[in-house]
């Protein structure tokens, strides 16, 4: 690269800022620069401008009452003055577009927002980087860099000791949804062939009147419906010939934690346009929450579905779409662990090249329905699957949210991460950061949002070496309807889940606390934003827990051993959470009954 | 096409409402939703303050699973079923 000379003129009265950050920004890159006061008049610079030979001219000019004409009569004036014939002069400011400067008789116009990077690179004749459309990304991946060592050999051992137990149990056993997955499987390798409507009649057979009705007459369930062609042109087209404008990143200078956001409008077209425009906002990846009536039936649809309620259909053509729009680095991960089809679930996602799954063998039961024994045997084969497909299992510990204590909740979680572990798959543990019924009612947070949340990953990190996602979203059951309230309480717990070094995180909108409606677009925004921008604000620096925090985590770790021990102590995983070993009715956890009396064999 | 047509979800108003109770306020944003030809609005937020009440008010332009009248402008305006 040939350094160039390069006159920088704050043709303003009093502003320099803006030009002296980038006078230095082109001086470290070799440049010779000369940067003018910000009080001269328009003939003094035009007269050094003259004086010397310069390639480029950068003006830097709020836009304002009178100023367009001021600046066009300053460049006429360099026109006299033989100055533009040789040199180029580029316009940027508050304000001015690339259209007013090119009106103006400019060689190029940047307004603020233009990152430096672009400036710079127009001035050493390169492509610039928000020119080429789609910030260059690498997929991650949450869980390289863990052993799933578990450091307490006591606590190794409970763990062995449930989760042997448990595959013990599970032996022989199997159910519908197992059965399912198997002939899924059947079908996707047929994909229409001869022999599809043989596995096809199987299949329809182990299914609820309502997914049968759909499957053989195509009468779907009230407010489903068909995304039709046109539909699908459109948002293909839409996501084709558009990009990423100005693409931004979260994280400032950390390459942790990895921000999600939930997908689930009930409508794949939207839930896509969404998750573009969060992309282009800087985050990295999508967990889609199924309908909560999926979960109570035997079966999945297939198609191209969208829905008028609350989460966006298990289809593997729904699953297949977002992943082929998305960007290929974007991370997409499918809920499974609800209801009657946790392993076809995680076949479809695997098959449909999603990169991760959800299960939770603990919370499943206790909090989302499914009877404990239906879940565990489903749960096992969908974590075999997992390890299958080489996709990682997020393990959300939401049983908190029923009122369940944290260090119950964190068991579950070590109990799913050691299962996951035995079965060659790739668990990644999920405490909440949230305010939940018991905290509440015991006011564990009284002091601050801080301690609790931190001691939640100091335990655990004291006890296995695994993946730390904080969901699901932080924040939950701090936010309300506010908007600023709910994105500054996101921003908040993401600054602590940043200084806690994490390595991921669920990010809520900010009209989440809203139950009456779907989850917009400007809401998702307002809550990247005051995360990036909380990112911004703690940089590389840090929020440090109190004292307190310390004790809290001793507590938290000893009861979470103690918890281990009462399991183990128990026929068997969903013996113990029958029993409340986990949870119990005191604490607002129910066993689920979705699938009672399903599994056969054994 | 109009504007609000474009409006890929929903539209939320915020704003500060002088009334003298929170029920007054309530009525006050939800006539607001009629007067700005929004016909029915929903109330997401409001506190009253002794003095009035700040408000967010949404308007669900295309809830999720409509025909999307932006759907065309997303897509360039192509027509029906061509190139898929």
């Amino acid at each position: 690269m040939t350094p160039r000379t390069i006159l920088c003129v704050p043709l303003d009265p009093v502003h320099d800022a803006g030009i002296k950050i980038i006078r230095n920004a082109l001086a470290r890159r070799g440049h010779k620069t000369v940067l003018l006061s910000p009080d001269l008049s328009m003939d003094a610079v035009v007269r050094r401008a003259a004086a010397e030979q310069f390639d480029d001219i950068l003006v830097s000019r709020t836009l304002g009452y009178g100023v367009a004409e001021l600046l066009g009569r300053f460049v006429d004036l360099l026109d006299a003055a033989g100055v533009r014939a040789r040199s180029r002069v580029i316009l940027g400011g508050k304000a001015i577009t690339a259209e007013l400067a090119a009106e103006l008789g400019f060689d190029r116009g940047f307004d603020e927002h233009t990152p430096m990077e672009d400036v710079v690179a127009f001035i050493e004749g390169r492509q610039r980087e928000s020119e080429s459309s789609i910030r260059t990304r690498t997929k991650p991946d949450i869980t390289v860099d863990y052993s799933y060592t578990v450091h307490d050999p006591v606590v190794e051992g409970y763990l062995d000791e449930i989760v042997d137990k448990l595959l013990r149990w599970s032996e022989g056993k199997s159910s519908a949804g197992i059965e399912r997955m198997k002939l899924r499987r059947e079908l996707l390798q047929l994909q229409g062939k001869k022999g599809t409507e043989d596995v096809e009649r199987a299949y329809r057979a182990l299914c609820d009147p309502v997914i049968v009705a759909a499957r053989e007459a195509g009468t779907l369930p009230k407010g489903v419906r068909k995304v039709d062609l046109r539909e699908a042109d459109a948002v293909r087209e839409g996501i084709r010939t558009r990009s990423a404008f100005r693409p931004v990143s979260i994280r400032h200078q950390r390459s942790k934690p990895l921000v999600f956001k939930f997908l689930g409008s009930g409508c794949p077209m939207m839930d896509l346009v969404h998750g573009k425009v969060c992309e282009r906002w800087g985050v990295d990846g999508f967990l889609v929450i199924n309908p909560s009536w999926e979960a109570r039936y035997e079966g999945l649809l297939d198609g191209l579905l969208t829905h008028q309620q609350d989460g966006t259909i298990t289809s593997f053509e729904n699953v297949r779409w977002m992943r082929e729009m998305l960007d290929p680095a974007t991370l997409l991960t499918i809920r499974a662990h609800r209801g009657l089809n946790t392993p076809e679930t995680v076949l479809l996602a695997g098959s449909a090249g999603a990169e991760m799954t959800k299960i939770d063998l603990v919370y499943g039961s206790l909090g989302a329905g499914t009877d404990p024994d239906r879940l565990a045997v489903d749960g096992i084969a969908a974590i075999r699957l997992a390890a299958e497909f080489g996709m990682p299992f997020d393990i959300p510990g939401n049983d908190e949210l029923s009122g369940v204590p944290a260090w119950k909740t964190l068991a579950g979680l070590l109990i799913n991460v050691h299962l996951g572990r035995k079965l060659n798959a790739r668990p990644i543990l999920k405490p909440l950061f949230c305010y939940g019924p018991h905290i509440v009612i015991n006011g564990l947070m009284d002091q601050n949002f801080v301690d609790y949340n931190a001691a939640k990953i100091h335990a655990l990190r004291s006890l296995v070496d695994s993946p730390i996602w904080p969901g699901e979203p932080i924040a939950f059951m701090t936010q309300t309807e506010d908007r600023v309230q709910s994105a500054s309480a996101s921003a908040y717990h993401a600054a602590l889940a940043s200084s806690l070094g994490v390595d991921a995180i669920t990010v809520a909108s900010t009209d989440e606390a809203y139950s009456r409606g779907p989850i917009c677009l400007a809401s998702r925004i307002d809550s990247i934003q005051a995360v990036r921008e909380g990112g911004r604000f703690l940089g590389t620096a840090s929020i440090a827990p109190s004292p307190a925090a310390d004790k809290t985590t001793e507590d938290m770790t000893r009861m979470i051993r103690e918890t281990l021990d009462h399991v183990r102590q128990a026929a068997d995983l969903p013996a113990a959470i029958r029993d409340g070993l986990l949870g119990d009715s005191e604490d607002g956890a129910y066993p689920g009954t979705f699938g009672k009396g399903t599994v056969v064999g054994g | 096409m109009r504007a609000l047509d474009r409006v890929i979800d929903g539209l939320d108003i915020e704003t500060y409402l002088v009334c003298s109770s929170e029920q007054e306020g309530k009525d006050l944003a939800l006539r607001l939703g009629e007067e700005l030809h929004l016909g029915e609005v929903d109330l997401m937020f409001q506190e009253f303050d002794g003095y009035g009440m700040r408000v967010r008010i949404r308007k669900y332009v295309h809830k999720p699973g409509d025909p999307y009248r932006w759907l065309d402008a997303f897509g360039g305006g192509r027509e029906k079923g061509e190139g898929a």
